[in-house]
């Protein structure tokens, strides 16, 4: 068989191919937004979607698992609250088909509006938690989540953080299992989840916890490594096999010299790879499975050890999990709670409890010089909308998308960012509170199509009830067909942007049939029209919707040609500058006192946002001195002709 | 032995694809490997930054500060940021093309001067700078996409343990193959650059 480089999204999906998965669905989130897309490459022996949000995703999979097939859906740690209602009931349920969640997480906040541990939640919906701490281990653990799944009939959870999604590492390859389904069992009592119906449920999940505790204690998932002079020896050497090699921990013998060994750490994942880096006279028990954990093998392991340590990230989860049951450990006293575990901070951990002398490792890696904030792309259709915005001193209630970004220097516009489809209930709550206590102020949100599908419909929906007619209430979609932060996949408009794409909803038809009065539509690259539309809709005391049109300039490649300044011509105001386009920069020109704004020709994908901003004309494409240039390419004309407000649109 | 790359740039750049190719040919070498990518929200001109560990055997994917035999730095500034990971005698490999940061466009900071200076003379620990413009390198080659495999090809200098036949097949089975004639000369023409 085949051994091959990969990264540990890429294993997780093959290790959903190997078991003969058949329905894979996700909601694309850093770090697992490749998971799906590696699923993708096994089609069409396989099915994967990327859902409109992780709750459709999780029901898909539930759909799939009812009839007998394999099914794994991910999604980032932030997706799981939005799946937790299917869920929580599903898992009371005998599960047919083997069902693995797969739950990124991002210890550190490198792309999440929070770092919350799923291992909560995962425990709270009585499933069985896997954590791989590499690719090799994201695969086996993936299958293996299946076979656990169909055989003590629950949900299980595979939780990779976002170092163990990203990372690669070899990964041996292994034949796809050829698997037939048993179709839809129809059993209302084990499927219909109403009381009576759910009664025997609570016993059932409580009998399923318990019984995996038990056997857990004997998987070879969860291992021993004794320290032994300078080498380590994992006790239970057998070739991993998930169910059939069990075996007992072995223990050092009281006649064995190193008997009693002073300090065990219990990890897992990836932070057993990063302790083994420190190479520290220490015990490792190493747990595969983090729930439940295998109380019976640990309880009687630990009492051969002077000290136990349980390194974790996050929440004192297994520190926790063990203290209850009356094991005597330490470990958030001496790790951070917060952030990566690396290396050099779990060694300083060590040192601080005693363990270690004293730390060889440096901490401090980073230099401190200019930073480097994510901005948006050249070309980027948001930038005119913002610009827009910030020159009418609006402050803006946000969502989450790139456009998120405007929350960070220089735009810093956005107030407030919360979660998914957020924006809209939160812009109706602060008119309602500002209304009743007399501080009524105009308000505008904005959202992004993708996530107007994902979670914003519902909230837009909710406003037209109990509508004030007189609030001022302004929504801006900006609808460039692409969930583009996690990097271009597809959504409900994009197929009014390329034929590639099977989904062509009709936003503005969808709100008019929705009921709201007034809908506009407007070409964000025609910047005196965009920006007229805009402050017409601003200074409107009544609800109403802006929607943009430009694609993503990253995920629909789009590249005209570049602009150039004529330093003779500009006057150094700064205002294509304030844009904040990746290209844009004041220069010192040669023979020029002054500082004259430039364009980095490689940079500029010739969106002509910062010639129409120029109030001399100074900027123009290139080649076509002289003239006022204007965006070359229109969008699909059917999104553009609605260029007034809809019928009915006046109060 | 295990032998630690650290890779600093800007989103948009191929960090990721880099990470890849040298990754797969230090495993066509023969080596175990692990290597990280940490992108966050950088696809948008942010900062980013990546490992590749190789070795008999490797644990971590992660590289302590201080560690690093090689730093591999697709821009000049976060060559700057990433330094202070790099060992006493470790090598940096440099793109001396500058890519301007938020503060810089909005005029709160300065790009720094002298970045190779900065990064090879703070008297602490010696490191071997090697500097050259590879914007201005694939500009020649006629792609500016091609920066990434002129600072592979100077890498590829430094690591001895992995022959060239195995970059060559790394770089293959990474890059479409309608560019793949031109990854490779870009390629060849860092590995020449001393």
């Amino acid at each position: 068989m085949e051994v091959k480089l990969m990264t540990g999204n890429e294993a997780a999906a093959r290790g959903f191919y190997e078991a003969g998965g058949l329905v894979a669905s996700s909601y694309p989130g850093s770090p697992t937004v490749e998971l799906l897309e590696a699923v993708r490459a096994y089609a069409p022996e396989v099915y994967a979607e990327f859902s409109v949000n992780e709750k459709v995703a999780l029901e898909v999979g539930i759909g799939a698992s009812f009839t007998g097939a394999r099914a794994m859906v991910s999604m980032k740690h932030v997706g799981v609250n939005i799946a937790m209602d299917p869920l929580m009931t599903f898992t009371q349920t005998p599960i047919q088909g083997g069902f693995l969640l797969v739950s990124g997480e991002d210890p550190g906040m490198m792309s999440s509006q929070n770092e919350q541990d799923n291992r909560v939640l995962g425990k709270f919906a009585n499933m069985a938690i896997l954590d791989p701490g590499s690719s090799q281990e994201a695969k086996d653990f993936a299958k293996l989540g299946f076979s656990l799944s169909e055989d003590y009939g629950l949900p299980v959870m595979l939780r990779m953080t976002s170092p163990v999604c990203h990372s690669r590492g070899p990964v041996e390859e292994l034949e796809r299992e050829v698997r037939d389904i048993a179709g839809f069992s129809k059993i209302p009592e084990d499927f219909g989840m109403v009381p009576p119906n759910t009664f025997p449920k609570q016993f059932e999940m409580k009998k399923r916890i318990e019984r995996l505790t038990e056997d857990a204690s004997g998987w070879d998932i969860n291992f021993l490594e004794v320290w032994e002079e300078d080498e380590r020896k994992k006790v239970s050497d057998t070739p991993f096999h998930p169910i059939n090699g069990r075996q007992t921990v072995q223990r050092l013998a009281p006649s064995d010299p190193f008997f009693p060994p002073k300090t065990l750490i219990i990890t897992s994942g990836l932070l057993y790879y990063n302790l083994k880096e420190l190479e520290a006279p220490v015990d490792i028990y190493k747990l595969g499975m983090v729930y439940p954990l295998p109380i019976e093998a640990l309880r009687s392991l630990v009492e051969d050890y002077e000290q136990v340590l349980v390194l974790e990230e996050l929440t004192p989860f297994i520190e926790n999990e063990l203290k209850s049951h009356g094991i005597q450990c330490e470990g958030k006293k001496y790790f951070s709670f917060t952030g990566e575990l690396h290396t050099e901070l779990i060694e300083a951990g060590l040192v601080k409890a005693g363990v270690l002398g004293s730390a060889k490792y440096e901490t401090a890696g980073e230099v401190d010089t200019v930073a480097r904030i994510s901005m948006f792309c050249a070309g980027c259709p948001h930038r005119p909308v913002f610009d827009i915005l910030k020159k009418n001193k609006i402050s803006v209630i946000g969502d989450i998308g790139c456009y998120s970004l405007a929350v960070l220097e220089p735009l810093h516009m956005l107030n407030t960012i919360i979660s998914m489809g957020a924006t809209i209930g939160i812009m109706k709550g602060m008119s309602k509170a500002l209304s009743l206590s007399g501080k009524a102020e105009p308000l505008v949100s904005v959202i992004g199509d993708g996530t107007f599908f994902h979670s914003g419909m519902t909230g837009a929906l909710n406003l037209l009830h109990q509508l004030d007619s007189n609030a001022n209430l302004t929504l801006i979609i900006l609808n460039n067909g692409t969930t583009a932060m996690t990097g271009g996949q597809m959504t409900a408009t994009s197929g009014s942007y390329t034929k590639d794409w099977d989904m062509n909803t009709s936003i503005p038809e969808l709100l008019k049939a929705m009921g709201f009065p007034r809908v506009r539509v407007v070409d964000q690259f025609d910047y005196k029209g965009a920006k007229a539309a805009i402050e017409e809709e601003l200074k409107f005391e009544g609800l109403s919707i802006v929607m943009t049109t430009r694609p993503c300039a990253l995920n629909f490649k789009i590249r005209e040609p570049y602009f150039v300044v004529d330093p003779q011509i500009c006057i150094g105001c700064r205002s294509c500058v304030k844009t904040n386009c990746p290209p844009i920069i004041m220069k010192q020109y040669e023979g020029i006192e002054k500082l004259k704004s430039s364009i980095d020709p490689d940079l500029c994908v010739g969106c002509s946002v910062c010639s129409q901003v120029c109030p001399v004309s100074a900027i123009s494409r290139v080649g076509d001195k002289g003239r006022v240039a204007k965006a070359v390419s229109k969008p699909d004309t059917t999104l553009t002709e609605n260029k007034t407000p809809s019928e009915g649109g006046k109060q | 032995m295990v032998r630690n790359i650290m890779l600093g740039g800007v989103g948009g750049q191929g960090l990721v694809m880099t990470t890849a190719i040298i990754s797969e040919a230090a495993f066509l070498a023969g080596f175990d490997v692990k290597t990280n990518d940490v992108i966050g929200l950088s696809q948008r001109g942010g900062k980013v930054w990546g490992s590749v560990r190789y070795g008999e055997e490797v644990f971590s994917p992660n590289i302590a500060p201080g560690r690093a035999d090689v730093l591999l730095a697709l821009e000049a500034l976060e060559g700057l940021r990433w330094s202070g990971y790099v060992r006493a005698g470790g090598v940096v490999i440099l793109n001396t093309a500058k890519i301007p940061p938020v503060p810089v466009i909005t005029e709160k900071a300065a790009y720094p001067e002298d970045i190779e200076g900065l990064i090879a003379g703070d008297g602490q620990r010696e490191v071997d700078v090697r500097a050259i413009n590879a914007l201005e390198e694939a500009r020649k080659l006629g792609n500016l996409k091609v920066v990434n495999m002129v600072t592979m090809g100077m890498l590829s200098a430094v690591l001895e343990d992995i022959s060239l036949d195995c970059w060559r097949k790394a770089i293959e089975a990474h890059v479409p193959e309608k560019t793949l004639a031109l990854n490779l000369k870009a390629f060849d023409l860092g590995r020449e650059i001393r």
